[in-house]
């Protein structure tokens, strides 16, 4: 109470709050516009909303397309984020602890699939691949979404790697360690908040990956969002609002799996 | 069928093989395939749907052979084709009228003949020398003006939409240059309609100019629905099937009326692509033939190509007929699409 007769008193000092307020306004009402929506029993999307009804999330089960893609996601999507960890991590590891002249280099260069835009990464990595002999498959769509996972899983264990002394792994190896020995006792617990920080990333940016799986779809491997492309350029039902539901659930789900085993709080450098 | 899908590839350790330096077990799908499945292409949600049910439904009931349908858009597919050539990941193509010229010109696609596809013989010829014999119409649509009913006295035609439209009769809701038939159902459409032509587009730009503080652009295909029912625009062009599908959805608000110049024609191409399996020509039969075109008109409301085909009495009210249609010429569309939008950029900036 006195604490707002204060704020009452000195105007100016609701200004913050309420620029925070619009703020979070801002960003959750098209999210909160959208699961609205999923709930709508109109046929098409409009405002006021007349009825309501679940069927728009019985149509994710009906119509099989979203069902499929969705699982295509998922399996791309936890597929691509254990091959980028399995080539970024030991990446990240070399060049954090290189003394070449090169080393700041090629970070900056593992960076590069996110400095460019993603639907001429996709498009070239259309024929490239092809030209490979990959031609449009799984497989090519998993190199794709690697790519676009590496960059993520790089920086974050760099980051979290170079903010640690060498001492506890040169500690380890006076103490008798062997390498292996260093790297599953004492570098991987350094570095398991960057991975899990980075893999997150990389998991929900595939989630959410259009310019590259546009590229690569087949009857077998399209993704949910070409699909919801496709779907909302000839369809203008609520359903895509139901699915867009399912898909942020999915990934709240993620991130309170990942604070329930590990704690969203360890995700930075550990002090 | 594939051998190798994404679950075999997961189950089995693609990974590892993949790290292993294996790739060449994990080609694409249409490599290992058998000869008889051929994939087809369908653009997502109804139309999906329609060609699942009725087409691949068809096809396969009178084969015997089996047909994948892959969702996407025409860009997505002529890219695959593209890096693919000798080895098409896509047997039939459906495609816009633009890049079906360009799959035709550039080899993409082969000539249908009636020797291969014989309901080809019941299609009008203007249906495939639109796409000069690289593919065959499936279906149109035809852009002319949706409104809202709270408009007493809607348009006749194209020259009165733009006149209405500068004096503030109505709001127009018009497409911008981010979506891809903006040259042809806007650009070319009002300058013919004002008395220009292809090769002369000043009365569509100058059209557009006066009418821009009296309308909003949209870019997405459903756009103009939100907005005549918002009422931010109570005029729109806009395509025939989507405004009774939005009717029947019900919106019952909403009125299509085909202006006196005709409304512009939007085909629908299917192109059998070129090294795919021979098994498309009987699929581009079955997309050709008047009992399934008879369903599609009635679930998607638009315009079929088997000219044997009957419409119900709805339908027959609703479906605008090919002759009272204006077909754009596509090839010069296409080529200065480019010049156009570029000037779009300059002057109309929406």
């Amino acid at each position: 109470m006195t604490r707002l007769l204060d704020l009452l008193r000195n105007p100016a000092d609701l200004l913050l709050p309420a620029f925070v307020f619009l703020f979070f306004v801002f960003i959750i009402a098209p999210i909160a516009i959208v699961v609205w929506m999923a709930f709508s029993a109109q046929a098409y999307i409009g405002f006021p909303i007349p009825a309501y009804s679940l069927k728009w999330f019985y149509r994710i089960v009906e119509y099989e397309p979203f069902l499929n893609s969705l699982i295509v996601s998922i399996e791309l999507a936890i597929a691509s984020t254990i091959v980028a960890a399995t080539i970024g991590v030991p990446a990240a590891l070399a060049l954090a602890r290189s003394r070449a002249g090169f080393a700041d280099g090629l970070a900056t260069f593992l960076l590069s699939p996110i400095s460019m835009p993603q639907i001429v990464l996709g498009f070239a990595l259309l024929f490239y691949l092809s030209a490979l002999g990959f031609g449009v498959s799984f497989t090519a769509l998993l190199l794709g979404h690697t790519l676009c996972g590496i960059p993520y899983i790089v920086r974050t264990v760099l980051g979290v790697y170079r903010s640690q002394p060498a001492d506890f792994e040169e500690a380890a190896a006076i103490l008798g360690a062997n390498r292996w020995q260093v790297f599953r006792y004492v570098t991987l617990p350094l570095v398991r908040p960057g991975i899990f920080a980075g893999g997150l990333f990389a998991l929900l940016i595939s989630m959410d990956n259009l310019p590259i799986s546009f590229f690569f779809g087949s009857p077998d491997t399209n993704t949910l969002p070409v699909v919801l492309l496709s779907y909302t350029e000839n369809q203008f039902d609520p359903s895509i609002a139901a699915v867009s539901t399912v898909q942020m659930l999915l990934a709240l789900l993620a991130l309170v799996v990942v604070d329930r085993v590990y704690g969203v709080k360890h995700m930075g450098a550990p002090s | 069928m594939s051998k190798f899908t994404r679950r075999t590839i997961l189950k089995v350790g693609g990974i590892g093989a993949l790290a292993a330096g294996m790739p060449g077990g994990l080609v694409s799908p249409r490599a290992l395939a058998e000869g008889q499945r051929i994939t087809v292409t369908a653009f997502g949600g109804i139309w999906e749907k329609m060609i699942r049910e009725v087409m691949v439904a068809d096809y396969e009931k009178r084969t015997g052979n089996e047909a994948s349908v892959l969702i996407g858009g025409p860009q997505q597919w002529m890219a695959q084709i593209e890096s693919n050539r000798e080895n098409p990941p896509i047997d039939v193509l459906m495609n816009t009228i633009d890049l079906a010229l360009i799959a035709g010109r550039t080899g993409l696609a082969e000539p249908l003949t009636v020797d291969k596809v014989s309901n080809l013989a019941d299609v009008p010829q203007p249906f495939i020398d639109i796409v000069e014999g690289y593919g065959v119409l499936f279906t149109y649509g035809a852009w002319g003006l949706a409104y809202h009913e709270r408009v007493k006295n809607p348009p006749k035609s194209f020259a009165e939409f733009v006149e209405g439209t500068i004096a503030g009769k109505w709001r127009a809701a018009l497409p911008n240059a981010g979506y891809t038939g903006t040259p042809q159902i806007l650009i070319w459409s009002l300058a013919d309609a004002l008395g220009g032509s292809v090769d002369n587009v000043d009365p569509a730009f100058e059209a557009i100019q006066k009418m821009k503080p009296n309308s909003v652009f949209w870019t997405g295909i459903s756009d103009p629905l939100i907005q005549l029912e918002t009422g931010e625009a109570d005029v729109a062009i806009y395509v025939d099937g989507r405004t009774w599908a939005h009717y029947d959805s019900g919106a019952t608000w909403i009125r299509y009326i085909n202006p006196e110049e005709g409304g512009v024609m939007q085909p629908a191409i299917a192109q059998k692509v070129k090294n795919g399996s021979d098994a498309a020509w009987e699929y581009i039969n079955s997309l050709l033939s008047p009992g399934p075109q008879a369903e599609v008109a009635e679930r998607l409301n638009y315009g079929l190509s088997n000219s044997k085909l009957q419409y119900s009495d709805k339908l027959k009210e609703r479906i605008t007929p090919w002759e009272k249609t204006r077909f754009p010429p596509f090839e010069k569309t296409g080529t200065a699409q480019r010049e156009w939008i570029e000037r779009w950029n300059r002057e109309i900036r929406a």
